[in-house]
């Protein structure tokens, strides 16, 4: 079992090409912490922005009616990934991890299977 | 245009980009209404308690030693208020949803108190130099 913080250095730390990883409150939109990112790239405003974007796709599966858990989500830039992974089970809802990649460094099959592993043994 | 109607404007603004927001007012340290967005009258009352919230905001930060006044956050169970300094002789106080997204009601209302302290202590500059 890990912390906060030391899930989010492994995560940096393991990941190849990570740039920054937050652990975000999706009902407050408050980051619970964050590592790495820097001057032009606040992971403060990443935690409020991506909270809208997992708000919103939680409300569209309501509207269309799907019963359903979003289990990460994937968005892809020129030159960056950004994986949100939405994390369960006792203590941990309502969370979601960021990770943001440099795409021509990173292995998205690689990251998200060790993103599931550090969810795994995240304890908050 | 005067100070009053760019207030006002930053304040249409904030709530534009902040639907959960549900009223928004900019109001003087010392308990006086300076512009606001929200329904109802409640904002001279509202600005009033702001300013004696403001108080014990000050009071508090001065003796636990963490300097001046930036903000503060307090949460209802049916939402949020939430007050930021805006310059130094005016604040800024919105009312917010309970589901809003306080990381971002943070960034947007720091920007523009900001912005509203820029223009309250500018408007008082001219009326100095006047």
């Amino acid at each position: 079992m890990a912390n906060t913080e030391a899930s989010l250095k492994e995560a940096t730390t393991s990941i190849d090409g990570s740039i920054g990883a937050a652990l975000v409150d999706y009902t407050s939109g408050m980051a619970l912490g964050t590592i790495g990112g820097g001057k032009d790239f606040d992971l403060t405003v990443a935690a409020a922005g991506n909270t809208d974007v997992v708000r919103a796709k939680v409300r569209t599966m309501e509207l269309l009616g799907l019963k359903d858990e979003i289990e990460d989500i994937l968005i892809t830039l020129g030159s960056q990934y950004h994986l949100i992974r939405l994390l369960k089970g006792r203590g941990k809802n309502g969370l979601f991890l960021y990770l943001a990649l440099d795409k021509s460094r990173a292995n998205l099959a690689m990251a998200r299977h060790q993103l599931n592993r550090i969810e795994n043994d995240l304890e908050v | 245009m005067t100070a009053e109607a760019d207030v006002l404007g930053e304040l249409r603004r904030l709530r534009a980009c902040l639907p959960q927001v549900t009223g928004a007012l900019a109001a003087s340290i010392d308990g006086l209404v300076l512009a606001q967005e929200t329904a109802g009258n409640e904002a001279e009352g509202v600005a009033a308690l702001t300013a004696a919230a403001l108080g014990v905001a000050q009071r508090l930060t001065d003796t636990t030693g963490q300097g001046g006044f930036r903000e503060l956050l307090v949460r209802g169970e049916r939402g949020y208020v939430a007050t930021y300094a805006a310059g130094a002789s005016a604040v800024l106080t919105l009312m917010a949803e309970p589901r809003t997204n306080v990381g971002r009601l943070h960034l947007e209302a720091r920007r523009s108190s900001a912005r509203i302290g820029e223009l309250v202590d500018g408007a008082l500059d001219r009326l100095e130099n006047a």
